[in-house]
């Protein structure tokens, strides 16, 4: 092969590359609902990237005694679909399901951590039966970038309690999702 | 190249004249003065790439915010694909610059990682995402051979590297399956044995010594890490499977005659071999008898010392200053580590500080002389 040849298959190559990353992201973004979910953010910073806000949902963390699941046993990143309730606007944790469920609203992610529930007799000895209290999942929108620096306003104004901050989220059919923009108190962030 | 005593040795004999002797060390000195050129004209260029590179790569990160989503997509996907169109006319059409081109096609390698990371942030995918690593990979694998790179084969062996550490922090059951130095022992001897095969190709052979040298470096800080023995061995069955497989290919490659043949140094490529068999014993007896910490590090120290011996060896049969210079560089940490591991509480602060000094002192005079006599020697012989 010339090297002209290697020349145009690299930049087609790498044309792809990019557009399907964006055409990926885009179909989300153009065709998916939109959600608001509660979050708690703190400020990390990325090796490559920069400044970002990490985002922990109320639907990171499943409590299995109060959401309905299809099963009751998950392994470490499992992918694992939740269905999503939508009161007034935002995402409420509805069932969890181990295959994508059919007419729902669900939300893709996967387990992150368990945290087991150990049974006890009467006299208090652990028996070897454990059952799963809580899954952490990850749905692969927990950054949000910012601007270098104002992570750690946005931490700040979280710290103080009096606000709250709220991810405007957008979820396809798929069940993959994509923050479309960041809100306190109700007030999208605007840099 | 001949050597300058072998030109004299000719001229003695009457094999050649003063004329003809006159005219090979002319030449001789003329094709240093031009090697050394070209090598400095590699290394100010691929410094210079590997600057701008970062800087874009930091440009991303501070995400500016004043422009737009497409402009800046636009401008950093623009700019890789104009650095890499200027590259490949410098190197392959104008061919008046073609270490500058191969230095501009080296970096739009880093300019494709930071376009990528430029997308990712547009739409927040997750920071620290391993995928996104490995799609760079894979993105500027290719210029390995379509261009002969050996810079893009370095990128190629860092990304390896983050992507699997960027795995393994994502996936909780890797933690369960493979301790986080095996994984990275494992990757380094894997690498190695990728440099190796690339050697066997006289279309690859360009890329085998960088392949090679990521690989040993990456399988000597696992072992130094291993000599403190603050680590525990949480494996699995399957770990010393995989040091068995990648044990028995490298004795594939030493028992066929021809393979070995073709082989640069193939002492380093036995001391893979030993480095895997002995690995998988390890991780084995892990697994079913409890070890004593100090058998432990006393393991590990030997087969570091071991290895570093070997590589010694290696590099003097072979005459790869290289390796030498690998093996004594790696000998100056396992010295101050055990230094401290034994005399920090034996000796008076004051004294210990002083006497370390002067140890270190002592060896770095004698290593800096011996890899000095080495390298004359090996020049010598070599032209």
């Amino acid at each position: 092969m010339n090297q002209k040849k290697i020349l145009y298959l690299t930049i087609v190559f790498w044309l792809l590359i990019f557009s399907g990353f964006i055409v990926y992201k885009e179909y989300t973004l153009r065709t998916g609902t939109e959600v608001l979910l509660k979050t708690l953010p703190v400020d990390p910073r990325d090796l490559f990237r920069g400044d970002y806000v990490t985002l922990n949902y109320e639907i990171s963390t499943l409590d299995m005694e109060k959401i309905p699941s299809e099963e009751s046993y998950f392994y470490s990143d499992e992918p694992v679909y939740l269905a999503l309730e939508l009161k007034n606007g935002y995402g409420v944790s509805k069932k969890i399901y181990t295959t994508p469920p059919e007419d729902e609203l669900y939300i893709k992610g996967k387990v992150k951590d368990i945290l087991y529930d150990w049974e006890t007799d009467e006299s208090g000895i652990t028996t070897e039966e454990e059952t799963i209290k809580e899954l952490r999942v990850d749905y692969g929108i927990e950054s949000y970038f910012v601007p270098e620096g104002r992570g750690m306003e946005i931490e700040k104004a979280q710290r103080t309690g009096k606000t709250e901050v709220t991810a405007k989220i957008i979820v396809d059919k798929y069940g993959n999702a994509v923050i479309k923009s960041l809100l306190i108190d109700g007030k999208e962030i605007e840099f | 190249m001949f050597d300058q005593d072998l030109i004299q040795k000719w001229l003695d004999e009457g094999t050649i004249t003063h004329a003809q002797a006159e005219k090979m060390r002319a030449d001789i000195e003329e094709y240093k003065t031009e090697h050394r050129s070209k090598k400095q004209i590699i290394a100010f260029s691929t410094i210079g790439a590997i600057l701008i590179g970062i800087g874009a790569i930091l440009f991303v990160a501070s995400n500016w915010e004043k422009i737009g989503d497409a402009v800046k997509i636009l401008l950093l996907a623009g700019s890789t694909l104009s650095i890499h169109y200027t590259g490949y006319r410098l190197k392959y059409e104008n061919q008046k610059y073609p270490r500058l081109g191969s230095a501009l096609l080296f970096l739009s390698a880093l300019f494709f990682g930071a376009s990528l990371f430029l997308i990712a942030q547009i739409y927040n995918i997750n920071a620290n995402n391993s995928t996104l690593v490995l799609i760079w990979l894979f993105g500027v694998f290719p210029l390995i051979y379509g261009y002969r790179s050996t810079a893009v084969a370095g990128l190629c062996s860092l990304l390896f590297y983050i992507w699997v550490g960027l795995l393994y922090s994502e996936r909780n059951s890797f933690g369960e399956l493979i301790n986080f130095l095996d994984l990275y022992l494992i990757s380094g001897i894997a690498l190695y044995f990728t440099g190796t095969l690339h050697e066997l190709s006289s279309k690859a052979k360009h890329a085998a010594p960088i392949f090679k040298f990521m690989g040993l470096q990456a399988v000597l800080l696992a072992l130094f890490m291993y000599t403190f023995g603050s680590w525990e061995s949480n494996n699995e069955e399957i770990v010393p499977v995989v040091y068995v497989f990648l044990g028995i290919l490298f004795l594939a490659g030493l028992l066929s005659k021809s393979l070995r043949s073709k082989l640069t140094c193939f002492q380093t490529y036995m001391s893979m071999g030993v480095i895997s068999f002995l690995m998988a014993g390890f991780t084995l007896i892990t697994q079913y008898t409890s070890v004593s910490e100090e058998a432990y590090v006393g393991f590990f120290n030997l087969v570091f010392l071991g290895l570093l011996i070997l590589l010694l060896y290696a590099g003097y049969s072979t005459e790869d200053i290289g390796i030498v210079n690998t093996a004594m560089f790696w000998f100056i940490p396992l010295i101050i580590a055990r230094y401290f591991d034994f005399f920090w509480d034996l000796l008076p602060r004051s004294f210990f500080f002083m006497i370390g000094g002067l140890v270190l002192l002592t060896i770095s005079i004698v290593l800096e002389r011996k890899r000095r006599e080495l390298k004359a020697q090996f020049a010598g012989v070599g032209q």
